[in-house]
């Protein structure tokens, strides 16, 4: 008869924050995906860039702007917003972690009215470029850099929500708390793409 | 406390204090413990049973049969190209229905075969090699296997009803954009968006499970070779998979509402969508091959019976192969009016990415050199492996050179070398693997008899049917022709070729033939039929629901060949919720016991509510909305529903390393069985 | 002989010896008919030899390793973990040279490869060649000759004459999808790219015909989209070119002129343009000395009376899909047509 040892793993907990839970790494394959998309998205404008003498292109009812720069009033306020946002969010999660159910509802209720404002805001961004996204190339890819990140901030205010009723109404446990924690990565991911984006988009043409 | 683990506490306190339990009462025990796990984890039945299993083998299996099932078809169109070329000026097949034909050919292998089947082999094989209980993420594996499905039944129902795309495979702009009226490329962009949806959700589980699931002991360095394939595979995944859905997405946005992504009238760059359609492209086809090469190492470490030659060398040699697969994307365009200079930056890296491939050609001859090899079926495609992906290779470096490209780019001759990599690189090792890994996944073994008929078939016939197109090529034979003139001369090289199409589908119809046999009438195998080193081989043939009753600590790379009997086991996972162990990433320190969830109708749900958005969508767009909205109830349901375990409330206490026991627990209460 | 006849019945010798041969052949990139083509078969010829010889290598290595077979089954062989140092390190230095000899061939490729691609270009862009702007149609070649001297521009369809030991620059222009412009017989390809400016050096060093044909699928008559190019010495070049440039052939007898009021009262007239004719458009081909070319329909049939006939008539019987629609004359009309066609040379 052979000795075999034992590890006994009865006491393991079920769920851990950061890199200990396997839904840590899940959430974060998923943004990997989606910076891959989004970097491919910002090397599409560039390329686009180079078949245009004026970028952006002239507008031909704008007589006396030939070069009809992204207007900065929404994208800059909503950018502010997103930003600042991370601060309560980080307290969110800092609440979630030490398992303070009071901050954490605060925290989510901010993280959905910021949402919500987020996406209006986005929405008037729209009208600030001077095209459509049938006008031109220009049009449609700056279209595109705005809409795939505004379905980012849609999925994200949708996640805020549910996360918000759940808290408010049932168990406030360990798995619950995990999932704040991540939509709270979500968030700063969704708020750090933006700049870049906003940065490519309202300020690379102004720069040259 | 349940039952059993009541027992089992009452037992253990007792063997501290006396040796009393005696060995027909601990084996009574484990056989309870057994039964529990077997309920436990118990597949569901019936048509509900089916729609919502989540179990990793079961989902594997099913991406098999559906693959091979596209294998066969995209051969059938194949068969169909061939009979049509076999004579000049034929009329067997229109030019349309041509055309269709071998778009649906190029777009069924690429991906509606090759991926899945990759990662098919994957899900079910990893999770087993790695010590784990079942893939990290059940429900998204599930979810995977559904978008794949109903990619594949809008191609084929297109198809069928007349409407298959007919661009190609790559569907190059402006022919697929302003040039092809009516649904036919909408559909192909969606098709595109749904498998690769599936693959990027085969990765994520893949690289989730490989990360976070591995049995104790198992460091990142003992971690077998093929399951070192699969994750570097996964990763080419993640970065590649985005390009192609934004090639796709972008036409498919040019097509329906006007966006001018590829319209050079409007500031637009066909040349745009051949960069992003390629920097996928390229890494795709390591993809596909990447895996292939994960099957070759675990047979010829089985039949040459001996560990692995510069095991090092084949990490980083399929590591870089990984990386440096995305820098040769350009060798696609060479005839484009991109300059010399940066084009030629493209010819070195195509050349290089041969150099890491060299070297795990050269480790597995150095590997099989001298040792007792007995040559069944499984090796035997390995060593077809060796003659034709070294041809198909060598090749490959002729093209990267670009004014030879010039000459033979978009000929026949880079249909022979895409087949001779594809299928000398990916499918032959493909087969082998279904000769070696059939019997854990049955119970029983393949014939060997016909195994070697099949194996002969199909490379005398791959061989007729791809040698003659290189000088085909050479002699001005373009791709994607659907006739030629008699005058041409091209004819006597198509005729072979046709009739060995015919051989090589005659090998893959034995296969078949083997397998339905087989499956009932195989010789029964064992758990290891042979004696072969990883863990998959230490379970039963087919492996219990729950894989591993007490998952071994993993002491080796070669954990059979290194004394499993005497390693510790895992003990402590509950017998009445679904538990898998949790480790860490880089030592697989056990960390935490992760509740996997039970079968869900979710994630069908979620593919449902995606093909409403994707596929309605093309016609109207309130279905893009509709779908999102069916799309979100469902993943709420999924995410916030109940997924079969309880919850547990606030931060737990206790240890999140345990150690391991000092003291060695008496013989009489070792479960001999892993 | 006339040049157009020398022509012909080099096109048949070439075709009869295409049709017994697979080395040698008038759509063949082993066969060069010009240095950039040249140079690619040799570079050619050094990759498959240096390849070949490595492919029966790594063969040999593989068979060699297979010599101590058994059919003992893997179970009764006991694993071995270890090698013995010594081997180990024999095979770890063999494969150390095996990849070290690799990455020089491959090095060598690169570099023979880089010059080979120079010299297709470098030389020529000094040299006072012939400017062709060639432009892709789905399913046919728009060749338009240029010259300094406005007189001396002409369009053209399908075939080429370029005169012998002359380097030719061709301008690539796609009208609608991509194409892609391939004489293998002179060199390598180059597609031809809606919004883009794509150009390729040929020259011919000797008299010939030689076959070129669209490498870039172009949806469905993509099979049957070729082209002649035919190198002829200065002389003849300069002779067929002189008589390019002049409009049409009035017509003479009263058949013809009865073509010709065919022609301009049917819908042909709505895509093809003759000089010297009110017929003026560009979407087809340009048929002012059409009788002057070896085939029709993109290299598709030779120009035959016959063959005019079956194309005028049902062009979708042979290019099925092509943008020609059927056209139903009346035989008499026909006739008259086809003398007037014949006539433009």
């Amino acid at each position: 008869m052979s000795t075999r040892e034992v590890i006994d793993v009865s006491e393991l907990p079920h769920h851990e924050f950061d890199t200990y839970d396997p839904v840590w790494w899940g959430n974060n394959f998923l943004l990997a995906i989606e910076t891959s998309m989004f970097a491919i998205l910002v090397a599409t404008y560039f390329y686009l860039r180079q078949n245009f003498a004026l970028w952006p292109p002239p507008v031909a009812q704008l007589t006396a702007t030939l070069k009809p720069l992204p207007e900065l009033g929404y994208g800059t306020a909503n950018t502010i917003l997103l930003v600042v946002s991370c601060i309560p969010m980080v307290l969110t999660d800092l609440s979630a972690r030490r398992g303070d159910r009071r901050w954490s509802q605060i925290g989510l209720l901010i993280a959905v009215a910021v949402g919500f404002t987020a996406l209006v805001l986005r929405s008037f961004e729209y009208a600030a470029v001077y095209f459509r996204w049938d006008s031109n190339a220009y049009g449609s890819v700056v279209w595109f850099l705005l809409g795939m990140h505004m379905l980012h901030l849609a999925v994200l205010t949708t996640e805020a929500v549910l996360l918000t009723i759940w808290v408010f109404t049932r168990e406030y446990d360990m798995k619950h708390r995990v999932d704040i924690v991540t939509l709270a990565v979500y968030w700063y991911w969704v708020v750090g793409i933006w700049v870049l984006i906003y940065a490519v988009v309202y300020f690379t043409p102004r720069l040259g | 406390m349940s039952e059993s683990q009541k027992a089992q506490k009452t037992a253990e306190a007792a063997e501290v204090s006396n040796f009393t339990i005696s060995e027909e009462e601990l084996a009574a025990a484990m056989e309870r413990e057994r039964g529990e796990l077997e309920k436990t984890w118990a597949r569901p039945t019936g048509v509900w049973g089916w729609l919502t299993d989540t179990d990793h083998k079961a989902i594997a299996l099913r991406y098999i049969v559906t693959a091979f099932i596209f294998f066969v078809l995209g051969g059938l169109e194949a068969a169909l190209m061939r009979i049509q070329l076999a004579r000049p000026n034929n009329h067997f097949l229109s030019p349309d229905q041509y055309n269709q034909i071998f778009t649906v050919h190029g777009t069924t292998m690429m991906f509606l075969f090759a991926v899945p089947i990759m990662t098919a082999l994957g899900i079910y094989l990893v999770p087993l090699m790695i010590g784990a209980r079942d893939v990290a993420f059940p429900r998204v594996n599930l979810f995977g296997y559904y978008v794949y499905l109903i990619g594949g039944i809008l191609l084929y129902a297109a198809f069928f009803l007349n409407t298959g795309p007919d661009a190609g495979w790559f569907a190059y702009v402006p022919l697929s954009s302003a040039y092809s009226p009516g649904k036919r490329v909408d559909i192909w962009a969606q098709m595109i968006t749904f498998t690769e949806l599936s693959a990027l959700a085969g990765a994520v589980v893949i690289i989730g499970s490989v990360f976070k699931m591995r049995a104790p002991g198992m460091s990142i360095n003992r971690l077998p070779l093929f399951v070192w394939a699969q994750l570097i595979t996964s990763f080419m995944i993640i970065f590649a998979m985005p390009s192609v859905m934004l090639a796709s997405g972008l036409l498919a946005s040019d097509r329906l509402i006007d966006t001018h992504f590829f319209n050079p009238a409007e500031g637009g760059d066909p040349i745009l969508y051949q960069h992003l359609f390629w920097f996928f492209g390229h890494p795709e086809v390591y993809i596909i091959f990447i895996p292939g090469l994960g099957f070759i190492s675990p047979i010829i470490v089985a039949f040459a019976r001996r560990k692995i030659f510069g095991y090092t060398a084949m990490v980083l040699s399929l590591i870089s192969t990984g990386f440096i697969g995305f820098g040769l994307w350009v060798h696609h365009m060479f005839a484009t009016p991109i300059p010399q200079m940066g084009q030629s930056f493209f010819t070195a890296a195509s050349m290089v990415i041969s150099i890491p491939t060299g070297v795990q050609i050269f480790c597995w001859i150095a590997t099989l050199w001298g040792s007792r090899l007995n040559l069944k079926t499984p090796l035997l495609f390995v060593l077809g492996f060796f003659w034709v992906f070294v041809l198909g290779g060598l090749t490959g470096v002729m093209l990267a050179s670009v004014p030879l490209d010039l000459q033979i780019h978009d000929t026949f001759f880079v249909v022979a070398h895409l087949h001779y990599v594809l299928i000398g690189g990916a499918v032959f090792p493909l087969f082998g693997a279904f000769y070696y890994w059939f019997p854990k996944w049955t119970g029983r073994l393949l014939s060997e008899r016909a195994g070697r008929l099949n194996f002969w078939l199909m490379f005398i016939g791959f061989n007729l049917v791809f040698f003659p197109m290189h000088q085909l090529g050479l002699n001005g034979m373009p791709r994607r022709v659907y006739t030629y003139l008699p005058e041409t001369g091209w004819s006597t090289l198509n005729l072979i070729a046709s009739i060995g199409a015919f051989i090589l589908a005659s090998g893959v119809l034995v296969f078949i033939i083997n397998v339905v046999w087989a499956y009932r009438a195989g010789m029964v195998a064992g758990d290891n039929p042979w004696a072969a080193e990883s863990l998959e081989w230490a379970v039963s043939s087919p492996p219990p629901n729950f894989n591993f009753h007490n998952i071994p600590v993993v002491q080796g790379r070669y954990p059979l060949w290194e004394g499993i009997e005497n390693a510790p086991v895992v003990r402590g996972l509950s017998t009445t919720k679904r538990e898998a162990l949790v480790t860490s990433v880089m030592d697989a320190q056990p960390e935490l016991r992760f509740e996997i969830p039970g079968p869900s109708i979710w994630p069908l749900m979620v593919a449902l509510s995606a093909a409403v958005m994707f596929i309605v969508g093309i016609f109207t767009p309130w279905a893009i909305l509709t779908g999102a909205i069916l799309a979100g109830i469902a993943l709420t349901c999924w995410f916030f529903g109940d997924p079969n375990y309880e919850n547990h409330t606030a931060r737990e206490t206790g240890k999140k390393s345990p150690t391991i026991s000092p003291v060695s627990r008496p013989p009489e209460l070792q479960p001999k069985e892993i | 002989m006339t040049s157009k006849t020398n022509t012909i019945s080099r096109i048949c010798q070439c075709l009869l010896a295409l049709s017994v041969s697979s080395c040698g052949g008038i759509q063949n990139a082993v066969n060069p008919a010009g240095p950039q083509a040249d140079s690619l078969s040799r570079l050619w010829w050094l990759m498959f030899t240096v390849c070949s010889v490595v492919f029966v290598l790594v063969l040999i290595a593989v068979l060699l390793a297979l010599r101590n077979r058994t059919s003992e089954p893997p179970a009764n062989t006991p694993p071995l973990l270890e090698l013995p140092p010594e081997q180990q390190r024999r095979r770890r230095n063999a494969i150390i040279s095996a990849v070290t000899v690799t990455a020089v061939i491959l090095f060598v490729f690169l570099i023979v490869s880089y010059s080979a691609g120079r010299s297709l270009t470098a030389d020529l862009a000094h040299k006072n060649g012939l400017t062709i702007d060639v432009t892709g149609h789905q399913w046919w070649w728009e060749v338009r000759y240029n010259d300094a001297d406005a007189s001396n521009i002409f369009t053209t369809a399908n075939e080429i004459h370029i005169p012998v030991g002359v380097p030719v620059l061709f301008n690539l222009h796609g009208a609608d999808v991509i194409h892609s412009f391939w004489v293998p017989n002179l060199g390598g390809k180059r597609d031809l790219i809606p919004g883009k400016n794509n150009s390729a050096w040929y020259q011919a060093d000797k008299p010939g015909v030689f076959r070129g044909q669209c490498a870039e699928y172009c949806g469905l008559q993509h099979a049957q989209m070729a082209l002649w190019i035919v190198a002829e010495p200065q002389d003849q070049f300069n002779a067929w070119r002189q008589s390019q440039t002049q409009t049409s052939m009035t017509p003479t007898t009263d058949s013809q002129k009865r073509g010709q009021q065919v022609f301009l009262s049917a819908p042909c007239v709505m895509c093809h343009a003759i000089n010297g004719t009110p017929a003026g458009s560009n979407v087809g081909p340009n048929l002012t000395h059409i009788a002057s070319r070896n085939t029709i329909a993109a290299a598709t049939l030779s120009n035959t009376r016959e063959h005019l006939a079956q194309w005028i008539k049902d062009s979708q019987s042979v290019k099925p899909g092509n943008k020609m629609p059927q056209n139903n004359l009346g035989e008499a009309d026909l006739q008259a047509l086809l003398d007037y066609l014949q006539s433009l040379k």
